[in-house]
């Protein structure tokens, strides 16, 4: 397969020490690292300028001990970026720099709003708390409320930082009483309410029964809680078999429900124009990933990995068009990409093998799809919570969309990431994975076992036997999520290694990459 | 006690899903509809010319060739099934409904599907996975109403011919309901300060009302009531505290013997498979269909962890706590099959809920699938009978 040349680092490996971080930065010659310094120093002034400066925000890093992960921020970024150069390395800025910044606005608003911290009324009185795992699309049509979820800022985001970050709150609920096979998340985020460590914010709350039996059932702890701080909180249902005509109707009942809930508890009315010009940018997001899928189909794909699964995170779930600024960012990321794919150029010294990822992903462990490319050349095309709705929803203001755009944010909300595939049968799982790795031309399909989660589990023996039969290389890679006590980075690592060494017998691109010392890192 | 005179036979019943009463509606010309999930409304699958059973693997051992398609972290319950109908276990179903009540589950009956575990050779054998709500209110309703019709009802009379009318629905809740009442008449009994049926007893005549076709067992269930009547029960009461068996799904009649066996009357029984509220008649008017009113009341009563909305949520405890007053028990069991979600936190919250807030002394467990090799678990029901115990001594407030 291709091959090229980077310029500045061989070694990639040679940067790790037993701490906590790298020994130096990554030389990628001059003009990229000058860039690259500049966009770390770019982080550091924009979580000042938004978070540090405001001593709310200094008080809430003393009461809350999840925010001290956040100090980890830049690090995590340069996790990110390993070994890339040019196009591809101001690509992953324009993705990770954005969703930095609003993630700052977000723990500045939740302090703003935190009735321990900042306890300012009047904004709380236009808060309404979403649950980690809705979707906000419902939130489209209401441009004077601030959606805010606790949840992100305190477990799911620290774990992308701190691969320790949420054993405190694990720990916590098995202390109460919870089963110790659940998945992590859900169960972080009820030991984070058990320990009463997340901010109280919003007039109401949302919560969404989107991901798995783990996160419906949270839901009742934190519910538990919000109630002690009385909090009105509903529940909006979202059917499972989300590609049957059957259910649409009861989803899209629910989301007018949530909706009317959401004008009874804040005093706004839903605002038919701005949620069509939400639904313009939606549609813009999504022509723009599908170009990058495009390219990703032929030798030269240019977006993808974990960048583009954290911007599509961001972007697809919880922006749903409310925010112009990231269609200014895909802008910037297509016209990179078309740049780079123009010159054909690699992100890595070696393509060897193109793989389809699958599952779901180590949240401890993110930037395992970089390793994967510099280490042993297998280039991660796609992955599964990247492949969401690619529906173009009706974005002009006219009676007939009126009804049209209720059914389309019940679409978007069933159709969550992750949710679109651990939900909804195993067509969207399993029939829908083969037909990826055909389309994208892949001969590796690398899949992620999430230890707890039981919709990917169950359907074990049936991928097996279909890459058995397709003929694709099937390499499990198991992990527990949020907690790396469990399976270690190193541990994750060791699986591809052994795979790759005695079934394909290859040796890897990059040797000083295959054994590293970041148990104890970040 | 004396012993019931069929008790012996519908413990043998239990052995087999594949048991006799079956075999014997098969041979009478009746199609079988399997079905996995207390969501499911038992009596559209007992229409003329059609009877339920519920899956279940009794005398499960190996489950190896399940543990390679779920893995070794979904339920051993969802694992059972899934060993049993790899095995031809369940070759006597003409079809599988199978909501999505839990991810496992789900897995479970796809699975089957896709193994092609029970079709062979049947061209009208069908899969049917259905949405039932998370939440009970009027959109949850018209979902629940609309799911029966595609999912149940019509490929039950497209494919096998099935009068689903109306008056052939109300008719199947009529006979429902006859096995329901002889359910409740039973269980009248564990009220008594010295209580004339075992909680084991009670778990074996309720299990097989989900296992066998109902009509082959209506004559033993009523002449056991009659029986009842006139039973004497021990001079002295064999047990030393009376418990509320509440948790996930739970077809092993034997771990109610195994609570009983340390002391603690199991006086009555919430869980998947169990009476309540399982085995509450459904009550029909006549200004409405019977399917919707059938939905709703399953909706409604139903105690099943999945419902999500507050009043289900807060309800599932209150349930409990009315249980726990009705039949005078002096605390609560919760168990739950290991790894099953829904039920860990349910059984999380609801302990603490349940001691915190009503006063009752809780015992939460994990527990495998089947009762054999449970050691560790007698001791620790030995030890919160013990505990009980100590606090009747003493007096200490419930």
């Amino acid at each position: 397969m291709a091959k090229a040349k980077r310029i500045g680092t061989e070694n990639l490996g040679r940067f790790y020490t037993e701490g906590k971080v790298r020994n130096r930065r990554e030389w990628r010659g001059l003009a990229d690292t000058a860039y690259d310094y500049s966009r770390w120093l770019y982080n550091w002034f924009n979580m000042a300028r938004i978070v540090l400066v405001k001593p709310r925000n200094i008080k809430a890093m003393f009461r809350y001990r999840w925010m001290g992960n956040y100090l980890a921020v830049p690090m995590m970024v340069d996790r990110h970026t390993q070994g890339l150069r040019g196009e591809h390395l101001r690509i992953c800025h324009a993705e990770q720099d954005i969703i930095i910044e609003d993630v700052a606005k977000l723990l500045d608003k939740l302090f703003r709003a935190d009735r321990r911290i900042g306890n300012d009324t009047e904004f709380n009185k236009k808060v309404v708390l979403i649950d980690e795992n809705a979707m906000q699309s419902v939130m489209m049509g209401f441009p004077g409320i601030v959606p805010l979820s606790r949840e992100i800022a305190s477990t799911y985001i620290p774990v992308l930082l701190n691969q320790r970050a949420a054993l405190h709150y694990i720990d916590i609920a098995q202390e109460y009483g919870l089963a110790g096979d659940v998945c992590p998340m859900p169960e972080a985020e009820a030991g984070l309410v058990i320990d009463d460590d997340a901010p109280i914010v919003g007039c109401c709350a949302i919560q969404c029964n989107t991901t798995c039996d783990g996160s419906l059932m949270g839901n009742g702890v934190v519910y538990k809680r919000l109630t002690e701080e009385g909090i009105p909180t509903h529940q909006l249902a979202v059917p499972l078999r989300h590609r049957e005509d059957d259910v649409q109707e009861y989803a899209a009942q629910e989301i007018r429900n949530a909706i009317a809930f959401i004008e009874e508890h804040t005093g706004e009315k839903w605002d038919w124009a701005h949620y069509f010009e939400c639904a313009k940018r939606v549609n813009f997001a999504t022509r723009s990933r599908l170009e990058w899928m495009e390219m990703s189909k032929t030798p030269y794909p240019q977006v993808f990995g974990s960048n583009l699964a954290l911007y599509t995170e961001t972007n697809y779930m919880v922006v749903n068009g409310r925010i112009p600024l990231f269609n200014e960012a895909d802008k910037k990321i297509s016209a990179l990409a078309q740049k780079a794919y123009e010159k054909k150029k690699l992100v890595a010294n070696e393509y060897r093998h193109r793989a389809i990822i699958w599952g779901v992903q180590s949240h401890y462990y993110m930037d395992f799809l970089v390793w994967l490319l510099n280490c042993w050349g297998i280039i991660p095309l796609t992955d599964m919570l990247s492949m969401v709705s690619t529906k173009i929803i009706a974005e002009e203001d006219t009676p007939e969309n009126r009804e049209q755009a209720i059914y389309d944010i019940a679409w978007l909300t069933e159709n969550m990431l992750m949710r679109n595939r651990t939900h909804g049968g195993y067509k969207v799982l399993l029939d829908e994975l083969w037909e990826f790795v055909e389309e994208f031309n892949a001969d590796m399909v690398i899949l992620w076992e999430h230890m707890s989660c039981k919709a990917l589990d169950g359907m074990h023996g049936q991928f097996e036997e279909k890459a058995r039969e397709k003929g694709i290389h099937l390499v499990w890679v198991s992990h527990d999520l949020f907690d790396p006590r469990v399976i270690s980075r190193q541990g994750v690592r060791d699986q591809i290694n052994s795979y790759m060494r005695t079934v394909m017998r290859e040796e890897p691109v990059d040797p000083s990459l295959e054994v590293l010392t970041d148990e104890e890192s970040w | 006690m004396k012993d019931l005179k069929h008790l012996k036979y519908f413990e043998d019943l239990l052995q087999e899903a594949n048991n006799e009463l079956v075999t014997q509606a098969k041979a009478e010309g009746k199609k079988c509809v399997a079905y996995v999930c207390e969501n499911t409304p038992e009596p559209l699958l007992n229409l003329d010319g059609i009877f339920s059973a519920r899956l279940r693997a009794p005398r499960t051992s190996s489950m190896e060739m399940a543990t390679y398609y779920l893995t070794s972290f979904l339920c051993e319950y969802s694992r059972a099934l899934l060993e049993r109908a790899i095995e031809g276990g369940y070759n006597f179903a003409d079809c599988l409904i199978a909501p999505d009540g839990c991810t496992m589950i789900n897995r479970a009956a796809e699975n089957m599907e896709l193994l092609h575990t029970m079709d062979a050779g049947k061209p009208h054998f069908f899969y049917e996975h259905m949405e039932i709500p998370m939440k009970a209110d009027d959109n949850g309703l018209n979902l629940y109403v609309l799911q029966c019709q595609n999912h149940i009802l019509k490929p039950l009379h497209e494919k096998f011919g099935i009068d689903v009318s109306d008056a052939a629905i109300r008719k199947a809740v009529e006979e429902h309901n006859k096995v329901c009442r002889l359910i409740r008449a039973m269980g009248e009994y564990r009220k008594l300060d010295n209580p004339t049926i075992s909680g084991y007893e009670f778990a074996v005549f309720t299990l097989a009302s989900y296992a066998a076709p109902k009509y082959l067992i209506m004559d033993k269930l009523e002449e056991t009531v009659e029986e009842l009547k006139t039973r004497e029960p021990d001079e002295k009461n064999p047990y030393r505290v009376r418990v509320v068996f509440a948790g996930s799904e739970l077809d092993d009649p034997d771990f109610v013997k195994l609570v009983e066996t340390t002391g603690a009357y199991v006086c009555a029984d919430r869980y998947c498979y169990g009476s309540f509220p399982g085995r509450d008649p459904i009550e029909l008017t006549d200004d409405e269909d019977a399917l919707p009113q059938i939905c709703r009341q399953y909706m409604y009563r139903g105690q099943c962890p999945r419902y999500m909305d507050p009043p289900k949520m807060l309800g599932r405890r209150d349930y409990l706590d009315k249980l726990a007053k009705e039949y005078k028990a002096d605390g609560i069991i919760y168990e739950q099959v290991k790894f099953c979600d829904p039920w860990a936190y349910e059984r999380m919250i609801g302990s603490h809920v349940l001691h915190d807030d009503y006063g009752y002394q809780v015992l939460s467990i994990d527990r495998p699938y089947n009762a054999s090799g449970v050691g560790q678990l007698r001791t620790r029901v030995q030890a919160f009978v013990e505990s009980l115990e100590i606090k009747k001594i003493q007096g200490g407030a419930k």
